[in-house]
């Protein structure tokens, strides 16, 4: 639902509900007044009946007495004489306007009836008349024959009470229509009698003939006796009842007089009518009012919405302003103002990400971007970006801080535009700035490279400090070296690292010193596939025994052969190994491979311990042990058969947990051999800790032990303590027969070298095992 | 107390038990305890039927008419008695009775007497003035041997009866119709202190007042 339903029902509900609490609330309020009033005439007016009644019995009463004072009828009644009697009564009747006259005796009985209705010598019904009539004229109001009469009782004084003579006067609907008319009685008036069995019969009524009578005839309750509210055959009355002067013989009569709240409301309908026109005229007008005032709303916000949503894509150009002076105005201005306000922010955002803050030159991705465009755009097109490298950059920090650091290259920067001409120049990094001549050969490249010096030549001058920058330039060539401004980039920060390196200042990039090419990150990938491929083979190299001059020992050592790349040095690899991690594994397939072979040799019955090297990494290695022990006991082979090789530095300062994986090892009765002895700064009584068997000692102590004296007595020495300590002494990198004599001499127990041989491929070995067999028998 | 009407013929054959007379006090009241005036007593030996002895005397009686009033209120005569209307007001008197016992009706101009009425037969006749309405009189005709009537303290003294059973009526003009008059019969007096009867009445408004605008309700 939009805002402007919304609203617009809002409104016309809020019309409503007001209008119609009113017209409820006066309708209730009028019609309560009117009840009260009603019921305040009502007592007003039954009091007056019932006294006007009463005044008319009166008056019949007198009227009849006067009657019985006649003394031609009092002679009649002393002489009964009934002729004159019936017609002096009957002539009598007809003055008061009884519709029957009868004369009684005093104990009551009937003398003479003008209507014959009782028989002469009967009793006079109303026995009670009868003898309140012996001291005064009675009257009651009695129902006979389903109407109404007074039946009025005069004594006869003749003089004494010799009679009496009873008139019964009809009330009847013509009567009581008259004592409408003479008085403010209420229109609904009527006479009823109250039947033994609680109904009620309708004797005589008003002018005003209504559902009064039809409702009252089968209403079984009593009659309220006081103005009451009652619901009369679906219609509101208030109603009451005064009980008129009764005879006990007859049925007891009641005037009703009701006063119709319906009647009372009806002058009101024409208001409530002329209201409800109102409330149409009033709704529909507030329908147009509140749609138009709706609509005036939600038209400028709409217009809002449509520039807030422009914005949101970008776009800021002004929205359309509204004239206007309300909220809804001050709100588009604050919309545009905000819109202007993004537009400028977003502007300066865009520029310092494209720009550095100091120099306010390029960024290195706008460079880039930049660079990238142009490679494009003309792939073909040489084209040449220069590095400008400041080498003295991270020391003027560190002396002068940043703030100085800033001035200074604010101040290259500002060198370098001219200079560069036609070029684009970014600051790339911190310390360097990238000049991309587009358009330009190695030539002019290099010539753009010297003027770019000459222009950084002069130092850095502030105050009495002078700065040498110590500027270095670095050329890449597209499209030559890359066709990526990435690659570019990145050639020509290489190119200026060999510059700054040396003693040129200016260097172009060459492919073959380069040392970052990005096939070594894809090298670890290789060697794991190598693994999983069993591409890596174990080579083995003799290790002489000197005392028995027989090999009786090799030491394994890992070949890759890449399928591409061809052999790959160890150290290359394994240092990566280690690095990343992956070292474990290539242990773990060297320890399998080197026991598979030393059980080989143990069934061909050659005695050769196969010692494989362990990194330090696999020192942290707790399950090491029992790696070691499962591959024995898989392949059935004494620990005796295989060594363990750790460098001098793996151990050194290395927690207790690798030492007690050590222990462990040596627990299983397998030999452990520190490697590159002597190089490291190792103790030997930090060695005494550990459980190791043998020494290796590096090659750069054998390798000039025929000419070096101190070299001579360093390992001669070494291998004297390591005897009297237990430790049996490899001497590594033995490559000439004075060494091994020497060794020989001094006791060593085993050499290693080429002199002995190189690492050999098992099959090698085999080989060589068989040739040294034949050649040095024995 | 009203001065007794003594009827001395009838006493005479029994004077010889003068000795032993008895006395009767007859005390009237209404139904509020108010001494009743106007009211008429007879005292008859029980079981005397007819008048015996000698009859007495015939009397005239005088019954006045003074300031629109019959004077008296009540008369006693015996049988054989005559009654005289006199008329002493300044205004005509239309007398008339309806009563069965006598009837008659005449005009009485100021200061004229009618002719002597005699009154031959027992019992009550209501005398009216067709003129004025309120003018009533009753003239009581009975042959009871003691009669009299009561005066506004409402008693009635009867000296010197005979000892002996005895009926006491009372009767009163304003007595509801149709009721036998009051009676106490079988009343025996002795020789002992005066005996007293008391009647007390149910009467009617007095009709001399009913057509007093300040007594009815309109």
């Amino acid at each position: 639902m939009s805002f402007r339903t919304r609203l617009a029902l809002f409104f016309v509900a809020a019309l409503i509900a007001v209008q119609a609490l009113t017209a409820v609330l006066v309708y209730e309020v009028t019609r309560h007044e009117l009840i009260r009033e009603g019921q305040r005439q009502l007592g007003i007016a039954a009091t007056a009946f019932a006294r006007q009644l009463d005044d008319i019995s009166d008056r019949v009463a007198a009227s009849v007495k006067v009657l019985s004072l006649d003394f031609a009828l009092r002679s009649a009644i002393a002489e009964h004489d009934q002729a004159t009697m019936q017609s002096a009564l009957a002539n009598h009747g007809g003055r008061v306007g009884a519709a029957q006259m009868l004369l009684l005796t005093v104990d009551g009985r009937v003398e003479v009836d003008t209507l014959g209705v009782y028989a002469r010598g009967s009793a006079f019904p109303y026995a009670d008349l009868v003898t309140r009539a012996w001291s005064q004229p009675a009257a009651a109001v009695v129902a006979w024959h389903g109407h109404a009469y007074w039946m009025v009782v005069v004594p006869v004084f003749a003089p004494n009470l010799v009679g009496e003579i009873a008139a019964a006067i009809p009330i009847n609907d013509d009567l009581l229509s008259r004592l409408q008319a003479q008085s403010t009685l209420p229109r609904n008036i009527e006479l009823v009698a109250h039947n033994a069995d609680d109904t009620w019969t309708p004797l005589a009524h008003g002018s005003d003939r209504n559902a009064l009578s039809a409702g009252l005839a089968t209403r079984r309750t009593s009659l309220p006796a006081q103005p009451a509210l009652l619901e009369v055959g679906n219609r509101e009355f208030v109603v009451q009842a005064v009980p008129l002067s009764r005879s006990r013989a007859s049925a007891p009569v009641s005037a009703v007089l009701g006063y119709s709240v319906d009647e009372a409301l009806q002058p009101y309908r024409s208001v409530a009518f002329a209201w409800a026109v109102l409330l149409a005229l009033g709704l529909a007008v507030g329908l147009i009012g509140a749609w138009l005032i709706a609509r005036s709303v939600s038209r400028p916000v709409e217009e809002l919405a449509a520039s807030a949503r422009r914005i949101e894509a970008g776009d800021y150009s002004a929205s359309r302003s509204m004239q206007r002076n309300d909220e809804l105005g001050e709100l588009a201005t604050a919309f545009a103002n905000m819109a202007e306000a993004i537009r400028e922010r977003e502007a300066r955002i865009l520029h310092q990400s494209a720009h550095d803050q100091v120099t306010d030159l390029p960024n290195r991705l706008a460079a880039d971007a930049h660079i990238q465009s142009a490679l494009l755009n003309d792939p073909l097109r040489p084209s040449a970006l220069l590095i400008v490298g400041l080498g003295r950059v991270p020391e003027i920090i560190k002396t002068m801080g940043h703030v100085v650091c800033d001035r200074v290259i604010r101040d290259v920067g500002n060198r370098l535009r001219s200079p560069s001409a036609s070029g684009f120049v970014a600051r790339a990094t911190e310390t360097e700035f990238a000049i991309f001549l587009a358009g330009s050969d190695r030539q002019e490249a290099i010539a753009a490279g010297f003027r770019l010096l000459d222009a950084l030549a002069e130092p850095y001058r502030e105050a009495d400090l002078a700065l040498d920058l110590a500027p270095a330039v670095g050329i890449a060539l597209a499209p030559m070296h890359a066709t990526g401004a990435n690659g570019l980039l990145r050639r020509a920060e290489i190119a200026l690292l060999a510059a700054l390196g040396s003693e040129e200042p200016i260097a172009v990039y060459d492919p073959a010193t380069d040392p970052h090419r990005p096939e070594r990150l894809s090298l670890m990938g290789d060697l794991r596939a190598a693994l999983d491929n069993d591409q890596l083979q174990l080579h083995y190299q003799p290790k002489w025994n000197l005392a028995r001059e027989a090999v009786d020992g090799a030491e394994g050592l890992v070949r890759w052969q890449h399928p591409s790349l061809g052999m790959v040095p160890p150290d290359a690899f394994i240092r990566l190994a280690e690095e990343t991690g992956n070292i474990r594994r290539l242990t773990r397939w060297a320890l399998a491979a080197g026991i598979a072979q030393a059980k080989r040799w143990h069934a061909a019955g050659r005695p050769i311990r196969v010692s494989v090297n362990v990194s330090a990494r696999d020192l942290d290695d707790a399950d090491l042990p029992r790696r070691v022990a499962d591959l024995l006991a898989l392949h059935a082979l004494p620990p005796e058969c295989i060594a363990l090789e750790i460098t001098e530095g793996a151990i050194m300062g290395k927690p207790d947990a690798a030492i007690a994986v050590l222990r462990r090892l040596a627990d299983q009765g397998i030999d452990l051999a520190i490697d590159d002895f002597g190089v490291g700064q190792s103790s030997l009584a930090y060695l005494r800790r550990l459980p190791v068997r043998e020494l290796k000692v590096d090659k750069s102590f054998v390798m000039n032990l025929h000419e070096s004296r101190e070299d001579q007595a360093i390992v001669r020495s070494i291998v004297e303590l390591a005897h009297h300590l237990g430790y049996r002494v490899t001497a590594e990198g033995v490559d000439r027969a004075s060494t091994l004599a020497f060794l020989h001499d001094i006791g060593c127990d085993h050499a290693q070298g080429w002199l002995i041989a190189k690492a050999l491929s098992a099959e090698a070995f085999d080989a060589f095992l068989q040739h040294e067999r034949e050649e040095v028998p024995g | 107390m009203r001065k007794l009407v003594w009827v001395l013929a009838f006493v005479g054959p029994l004077a010889a038990a003068t000795a032993n007379a008895a006395g009767l006090n007859v005390r009237i009241v209404d139904q509020h305890g108010t001494p009743v005036a106007d009211a008429v007593v007879t005292v008859v030996p029980e079981g005397a039927t007819a008048r015996s002895g000698p009859a007495p005397t015939p009397e005239t009686r005088v019954i006045d008419q003074k300031n629109l009033m019959f004077m008296p209120y009540i008369e006693v005569f015996r049988p054989g008695d005559s009654v005289v209307f006199r008329n002493s007001d300044n205004t005509r008197h239309h007398v008339y009775s309806f009563s069965p016992v006598k009837a008659f009706e005449f005009v009485l101009t100021p200061g004229q007497s009618s002719a002597p009425l005699m009154l031959d037969k027992n019992g009550v006749v209501a005398v009216g003035c067709n003129i004025h309405d309120r003018m009533i009189a009753y003239l009581y005709i009975s042959d009871a041997p003691w009669i009299a009537h009561s005066g506004p303290d409402g008693k009635v003294t009867f000296d010197s009866l005979p000892a002996g059973p005895y009926d006491v009526r009372v009767w009163q003009p304003r007595l509801r119709p149709n009721k036998p008059d009051l009676a106490q019969t079988a009343t025996v007096l002795g020789n002992a202190d005066p005996q007293t009867l008391t009647f007390t009445l149910s009467l009617l408004p007095d009709p001399r007042t009913q057509f007093d605008r300040e007594h009815t309700s309109y």
